[in-house]
């Protein structure tokens, strides 16, 4: 199984070793530069289709890329004994080579996800719907708090602010039943997730992520992540439906001799 | 096994080449990215779905045995952004494809490329913003 998962680690970071790594957002070419002649563009709309860009992330930052294991000399998050045993488990559950059921992906391993999500705004949520197994995550944007009795969901509750040009989105009430990330970061029911939205340009969103979840982390700690905004798409359904994953385990998996992904057994998260 | 295969398909060849992260359900460790082959064959099904679709090509090996391979694609969201429809592939279809093999050495892939009846291409898509495969 180690030997599994260390080559899944080295496929993913030969995989990676292609594409050119931007170490710092004002220096990536995809971000309109200074003397360009800027688009008009509201930043407080992000409404439309925004598109990953893994490689934007900086590089003085645990990786959150989507299918890569951690590597021998990447920044970890600052864990705390039990979350990184936690995370070790994930991890060897990952290496097993089950690593997907259809339980919604909760809001950090969906924005983590290299698929794209839209942007829809009513008078008082902002919705997030994931291409990826169709999540839909609704942030309210009328002022209020987080409850304090919200039932833990995967999704979490959101709320948000406006800080300036900065969308402050804070979310609590997680059931911490899900990774926070494909590489298994843990995530627990004490998790508090902020995000910090800007638009950079028209085209380019950031995202700041805090991660405070004291079960597993001794210290809160952030991550950046980038999306580009696609006019032109619209999202294609990918629901998870377990009929589909049985007849591609019976026409796949079977064919090169795997045993299938096993919806019958619980992740340990 | 693996090898057998590999020199049994008249247009099969290894190439190194930049690779875009794929993660199948399969499990990325399953398949030799390192060693992509390229398979001149005869679509039996193109089976348009998700989590993934799935080309089956008949292709003769050494011994002029027809082998029937499985090779799986990306979502059909992420094929449809790279130009593929449902209708792009059709049985009795002769294509060439760009796989990354299994490493069990059974005739299962994942598609890379693909080299169309009318001389066209397409690549596999892209996960995010990324170079598409090449």
């Amino acid at each position: 199984m180690r030997n599994r998962f260390m080559s899944y680690a080295l496929a993913w970071t030969a995989a990676f070793a292609f594409v050119p790594v931007a170490r710092a957002q004002a220096d990536h070419p995809d971000v309109a530069k200074a003397d360009a002649k800027p688009a008009a563009f509201d930043p407080h709309d992000f409404s439309g289709i925004w598109n990953p860009v893994p490689n934007m992330q900086p590089k003085d930052e645990p990786p959150i890329t989507y299918g890569r294991a951690f590597a021998k000399n990447d920044l970890l998050p600052p864990f705390t004994p039990s979350g990184e045993a936690k995370f070790q488990a994930n991890a060897k559950f990952i290496a097993a080579g089950d690593v997907l059921d259809c339980d919604p992906y909760g809001t950090a391993r969906n924005f983590f996800t290299p698929r794209p999500f839209e942007i829809l705004l009513t008078q008082n949520r902002l919705l997030q719907h994931f291409e990826y197994y169709d999540n839909w995550r609704e942030i309210w944007t009328d002022g209020r708090k987080i409850p304090a009795d919200a039932d833990p969901e995967y999704m979490g509750y959101s709320v948000s602010r406006w800080d300036g040009d900065t969308f402050v989105v804070d979310s609590a009430a997680y059931n911490g039943k899900q990774f926070l990330s494909w590489s298994g970061l843990p995530l627990s029911e004490s998790m508090h997730q902020t995000e910090r939205w800007q638009r950079l340009d028209q085209d380019t969103l950031k995202i700041a992520f805090t991660f405070d979840d004291p079960k597993n982390y001794s210290r809160p700690w952030t991550i950046t992540a980038f999306w580009k905004l696609k006019k032109d798409w619209v999202l294609d359904a990918h629901p998870c439906t377990l009929s589909a994953i049985k007849e591609y385990d019976e026409r796949v998996n079977h064919a090169d001799h795997l045993p299938g992904l096993d919806y019958g057994k619980s992740q340990k998260k | 096994m693996n090898s057998k295969l590999g020199k049994g398909f008249g247009l099969v060849v290894g190439f190194l080449m930049a690779c875009v992260p794929v993660l199948a359900h399969h499990g990325g460790s399953d398949y030799d990215v390192q060693h992509p082959i390229a398979v001149k064959g005869t679509v039996t099904e193109f089976f348009w779905s998700n989590p993934h679709c799935q080309i089956f090509l008949d292709a003769k090996d050494d011994s002029n045995k027809v082998v029937n391979w499985t090779i799986e694609t990306l979502a059909p969201a992420v094929l449809k952004r790279a130009g593929w429809t449902r209708e792009t592939l059709h049985p009795g279809d002769q294509i060439t494809i760009t796989i990354v093999p299994s490493k069990k050495g059974t005739p299962v892939g994942m598609l890379r490329k693909v080299v169309l009846p009318g001389g066209a291409e397409l690549t596999g898509g892209a996960l995010g913003e990324q170079p598409p495969q090449q």
